[in-house]
């Protein structure tokens, strides 16, 4: 999370903070908690989440 | 649109003929006459969904062409240079022997057949590296397990090269042998590939002729203990196990995940065939599915193969969600789950269905079909631990989606009656001919009505 906090929103010059977001995706939704503007909530979705278990939903959802 | 024009075989001698795709009351017959032996006339499809509707043919993979187009299809097999589609899945038949006598076998295995060397199944593999990279290889038989040296012949190919290997068996030796599924996967194999045709001894004396389903549910429990996923793979034929396609599938959600999931094999006319069971067509088994699972797995949830032929096959992916019910997991799948290049009405690509829009590679259905069949018969087991608190978040849904998502597919094999030219044309099946060649299934299989094979065993 160091790496995660070191990251402003390019937007609002705010530093993102830690926060719980649903995603839909494919008709479905579910939680996670993601690196996020306070002020306009524009979320940042690091390469590791998005290589690491985005990724393996999509490959099993959609055999991507 | 689909042409009600295209060629197939007289039943008798394999003559090529032309022949008709004739729709009457809704289902699809295909029709031809042979000169010397008369007209002949074979239900391919009954009813609904479509048969014009499902699926437009794919443009053909540009691969490495050959000049060896010289009787044309099916006579030039090896692949000749007419062949629209590159290898998927290859079989190496890696014995003639079995340890059952099926009334029905494709390959006609049994007796004393001569299995091939290592030395002949190492020069298949190098083969395979120039014709076939990557490949997905498919152990076969006869039953393959008779031969003690199976683990060597996986282990082999894993060093040349191939990555996902799975086991076509009756699972007769997985159930006898506690430690035979561990010394197979140690080896390298992915996926067993297990007859499983019913879920009652009647079934499997009419079509392996002998009592089989507490070896099978033994074979599996094995499997299951040494991490080794099984795809139950039914033969299905009116009158035999028809009525249980919906129980094999609860079976199956039943062992989720170490079954991942269901391949129905209509009843085929080719090799042996002695069981008095009638042709099942897909539309048909489409709408049995739906009947017989109480509309749990929806007709309307299956789509046709587009890397292949669309009317070889039809899969679907679902999700056993925590509270019990099943959700599609794609409004369309392919036979594969494979997607690929669309064609609009003049024959120029517009795009693709799917998942290769990301990549923008037109060209690589096969690649795509291959790697999800990996990934979706032959993927590592989840770990055994707890659900999270919380099944609402990301790591909730992958928790269920790891331990509740399956498929459930088929495939429908052509014989001399049903065989349609442009399907086996469009065939990415392909089994390694013992002087080394490639050649699709149905063309290798094929037999005329009196049993003479028009490759095996030539």
């Amino acid at each position: 999370m160091n790496e995660e906090k070191s990251w402003r929103c390019a937007k609002c010059g705010t530093e993102l903070v830690p926060t719980n977001v649903i995603f839909r995706y494919m008709g479905r939704s579910f939680s996670h908690e993601v690196p996020a503007c306070p002020d306009c909530g524009r979320v940042l979705i690091t390469k590791e989440l998005a290589q690491g278990k985005m990724a393996e939903v999509e490959a099993l959802m959609e055999d991507k | 649109m689909l042409s009600a024009v295209t060629r197939s075989v007289c039943p008798v001698c394999l003559k090529v003929l032309p022949a008709k795709r004739a729709e009457e009351g809704g289902n699809v017959y295909l029709e031809k006459t042979c000169p010397d032996h008369g007209a002949f006339r074979t239900l391919i499809w009954e009813g609904a969904p479509d048969y014009w509707r499902w699926g437009e043919r794919h443009t053909p993979t540009r691969f490495r062409t050959k000049d060896n187009v010289r009787r044309g299809c099916p006579y030039d097999c090896g692949l000749c240079g007419a062949h629209r589609q590159r290898t998927c899945c290859v079989l190496l038949e890696v014995t003639g022997r079995c340890n059952l006598r099926c009334p029905v076998c494709f390959a006609d295995a049994g007796g004393e057949k001569t299995d091939p060397d290592i030395e002949t199944i190492s020069g298949w593999y190098d083969m395979l590296c120039r014709e076939a990279p990557n490949a997905n290889i498919q152990l076969s038989g006869g039953e393959p397990t008779v031969r003690d040296d199976l683990p060597e012949i996986i282990r082999l190919g894993r060093e040349k090269g191939f990555k996902y290997f799975q086991l076509n068996t009756n699972g007769l030796r997985l159930a006898d042998d506690v430690g035979y599924a561990r010394t197979l996967k140690d080896a390298g194999l992915n996926c067993v590939f297990l007859q499983f045709d019913g879920v009652s001894d009647e079934v499997y004396i009419s079509l392996r002729g002998r009592a089989l389903f507490t070896e099978k549910k033994r074979a599996i429990e094995n499997c299951r203990a040494a991490g080794l996923g099984v795809v139950l793979v039914p033969v299905v034929a009116e009158g035999i196990n028809l009525e249980q396609v919906g129980a094999i599938v609860d079976f199956a959600i039943e062992r989720l995940p170490f079954v991942k999931g269901v391949h129905f094999q209509p009843l085929t006319y080719f090799g042996r065939c002695e069981a008095e069971g009638g042709r099942v067509t897909l539309p048909r088994l489409i709408r049995e599915l739906e009947r017989r699972t109480g509309g749990r797995l929806k007709a309307s949830d299956f789509a046709g193969g587009t890397a292949e032929n669309a009317h070889c096959s039809f899969s679907a992916n679902f999700l056993l969600e925590a509270d019990g019910s099943i959700t599609a997991l794609r409004e369309s799948a392919c036979g594969c789950g494979a997607p690929s290049e669309m064609t609009d009405h003049s024959g120029t690509s517009f795009g693709m269905r799917g998942n290769l829009c990301a990549s923008g590679d037109l060209n690589n259905a096969v690649d795509h079909a291959r790697n999800t069949v990996a990934r979706r018969w032959g993927g590592e087991l989840p770990t055994e631990e707890p659900p999270p608190e919380d099944m609402q978040s990301l790591d909730g849904m992958l928790y269920q989606l790891r331990r509740g998502r399956f498929s459930v597919s088929a495939m429908a094999f052509q014989d001399c009656h049903t065989l349609d030219l442009e399907r086996l044309e469009d065939c990415y099946i392909h089994i390694v001919s013992p002087d080394g060649r490639l050649v699709p299934f149905c063309a290798y299989n094929l037999t005329s009505e009196d049993g003479t094979p028009l490759y095996r065993d030539r």
